[in-house]
């Protein structure tokens, strides 16, 4: 098992009452599966995924990243395993603006001691991969939004992580380009063998998955 | 790509916004190298100066000061060159050579200078009193032997000795190291200053002191120059170091009504009392450019920070640690502090050396032992001010909503 989520609580404070964005969620992930978490908005899609990258604290419960203990780690053992382990794409890119296509690309791996010679090699490897060698030096803003979401994935994938988390990755794209997209992550998933958890509301993404998760109101639905 | 890059990187897209943040430590900065060089020179060239006057006494007009015999302005006050006869007729004990000069600041193509009258030898020595002291020979020296200042000072470089002038027609000149250069003249070349024409006689080979940055001419020719008819603003005296434990600065008062008349001594006292006193004024801008160019620092970093929250945040996500924001946000800082020390040293060097001449006569030339204390400064105040920043920036959790982007 790659995940393994126990229990796992998280209440928000609302002027107007506690919310329960997540209740009462369990399940497992084996390595290589590919889960798509579906549900209406606000049913705590967003919330499930950032705590198990430990990005925000349980209520209560447990959540192991194989023998890691997601749920009880310090700010430092965080930092290492989503630097080692994680790769995340999100709906809006979160490129850099000031950096370029392979910039924005290596930066993960600004913060490790591979010669640069290395990284820039990696990087362009993954350049290749999504289709982009020749966008290498474009800033994000002269890139298309299919373009901005392609080098995200490839910045998920330089630090050759073992799950990918990423967060309604089609959701600013239209259908073509949202096919491509979960293609490159059917891919990666298939080829590498990497485990995805892709959080999407539309039904043709959702279909990409092996484990299909539905949320409502913070529960889990259905796990097919 | 690492993170000294990523730095850079950052810093070379918001450089527009620089000045901003930089401005108060620049010029902080740029006031003490600007102050520290004018003085660095100005304690050179006095001690250089007084020793080698080939003098021990100035006589001034009442109320002037040293300040004033050093930056000839142009409403210094004069008193009568008939003065010199005086003491040359009143046989006094240990009068054992005097130099009356005319000080003015002039301007030549744009170039301000200083415009001196000396009286050449063969003038001097026709009267009596010079006749058989053997003044003339090379260097002035007290006939009772070297005054314990210059003892003290050790200025013994023959070169810096400043020789007697035995003649000096009425439209020859003889022009400073430094103000020929600038000039671009040439000995046996001609010079038009005030709107005369003269020859210059001689360059001065370099002395390093403020007779680098002058001219010197006939003296009666500069007052006629100048419209200054038959008055002066100095006599340099030569006395026995005896003949003024005796009193010979009193006897001399009582010829010459409405003078100043000071030893070296005092004269040393007072440059020291100045120097003091800018040393002072250092003092104040420093503690000044702590607070307010730190304050002003940390501004400008608090609003970089606070513009790159989700890109810290995004940061934080795929794993740098507090510890690595921390160190861009200081490493960022260093480099402002490099940039601010820099510009600070050129614009206070450029700044003393424009206004050096200015304010203290001298030329100022660039003190390269002031980049290491600008350096210091403007790096030490730039870390201060950036610590806040940085440590907030590394409080900045992880993206918490990862659809903001
Ligand atoms: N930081 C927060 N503070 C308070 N409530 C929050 C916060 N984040 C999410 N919520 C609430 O938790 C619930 C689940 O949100 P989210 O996980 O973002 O839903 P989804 O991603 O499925 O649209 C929503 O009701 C939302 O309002
Ligand atoms: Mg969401």
């Amino acid at each position: 098992m790659i995940l393994k989520v126990n229990n796992l609580h998280k209440k928000y404070q609302h002027a107007d009452g506690v919310i329960n964005a997540l209740d009462q969620i369990n399940f497992e992930v084996k390595e290589g599966a590919f889960v798509t978490i579906t549900g209406s908005s606000g049913s705590g899609k967003t919330t499930l995924l950032l705590s198990l990258a430990g990005l925000i604290k349980a209520t209560s419960g447990e959540i192991y990243f194989r023998d890691f203990r997601i749920d009880k780690a310090n700010d430092k053992e965080l930092s290492d395993f989503r630097k080692n382990h994680v790769g995340f794409v999100m709906q809006t890119f979160a490129l850099i603006p000031y950096l370029t296509a392979i910039e924005n690309v290596m930066l993960p791996l600004a913060v490790s001691r591979l010669p640069d010679s290395q990284k820039y090699e990696a990087a362009m490897d993954l350049l290749k991969l999504v289709g982009l060698e020749n966008r290498k030096n474009h800033l994000p803003k002269e890139l298309s939004a299919g373009q901005q979401q392609r080098v995200a994935i490839a910045r998920a994938l330089i630090n050759k992580p073992s799950l990918i988390l990423a967060d309604e990755p089609t959701g600013n794209l239209d259908p073509v380009l949202s096919k491509e997209i979960l293609d490159l992550l059917s891919d990666i998933n298939k080829k590498q063998g990497i485990t995805v958890l892709m959080v999407t509301h539309s039904p043709m993404a959702a279909r990409y998955g092996t484990i299909q998760i539905q949320l409502q109101d913070g529960k889990i639905n259905s796990i097919t | 790509m690492n993170i000294r890059k990523l730095v850079w990187v950052e810093f070379m897209y918001h450089k527009s916004q620089l000045i901003s943040g930089l401005l108060a430590i620049m010029l902080g900065v740029a006031v003490i190298v600007g102050i520290r060089s004018i003085s660095v020179v100005s304690e050179k060239a006095v001690a250089i100066n007084l020793d080698n006057l080939g003098a021990n006494i100035l006589v001034l007009p009442q109320g002037s000061n040293v300040d004033n015999y050093y930056s000839a302005d142009i409403d210094a006050p004069t008193f009568p060159e008939e003065y010199v006869e005086r003491v040359a007729t009143s046989s006094l004990a240990g009068v054992d050579n005097m130099s009356p000069k005319l000080t003015r600041r002039i301007i030549i193509s744009g170039q301000k200078t200083v415009l001196t009258g000396i009286l050449p030898k063969s003038e001097l020595a026709s009267k009596p009193i010079w006749q058989n002291s053997g003044l003339f020979g090379s260097s002035l020296k007290a006939s009772c032997g070297p005054s314990p200042v210059n003892e003290s000072l050790g200025y013994k470089d023959e070169k810096l000795q400043r020789k007697s002038i035995d003649s000096l027609a009425a439209d020859d000149c003889m022009m400073g190291y430094s103000v020929a250069k600038r000039l671009n003249v040439k000995e046996n070349g001609t010079i038009v200053i005030e709107g005369k024409t003269f020859k210059v006689a001689k360059v001065i080979s370099e002395t390093g002191t403020i007779d680098d940055d002058r001219i010197f001419a006939h003296l009666h020719t500069v007052q006629h120059l100048l419209g200054i008819k038959e008055q002066i603003s100095a006599i340099e005296i030569m006395g026995c170091c005896n003949a003024i434990s005796d009193g010979l600065l009193g006897k001399l008062r009582n010829i010459l009504p409405n003078t100043k008349i000071t030893t070296i001594g005092q004269i040393v006292a007072t440059q020291i009392q100045t120097n003091k006193m800018m040393n002072k004024v250092s003092l104040i801008f420093l503690i000044i450019i702590i607070f307010v160019g730190g304050i002003s620092i940390g501004n400008f970093m608090w609003a970089n920070v606070n513009e790159r929250r989700k890109e810290i945040g995004m940061l934080r996500m795929i794993g740098f640690s507090r510890a690595v924001i921390y160190k861009m946000l200081l490493a960022k800082a260093f480099i402002l502090g490099v940039l601010g020390g820099i510009v600070g040293y050129i614009i206070g060097t450029a700044a003393g050396m424009w206004l050096g001449p200015e304010i203290a006569g001298l030329s100022v030339a660039p003190v390269p032992g002031l980049i290491g204390i600008s350096l210091l400064i403007s790096i030490g105040v730039s870390l201060i001010g950036a610590l806040i920043p940085a440590y907030l920036a590394g409080r900045i959790e992880p993206f918490s909503n990862m659809q903001e982007g």
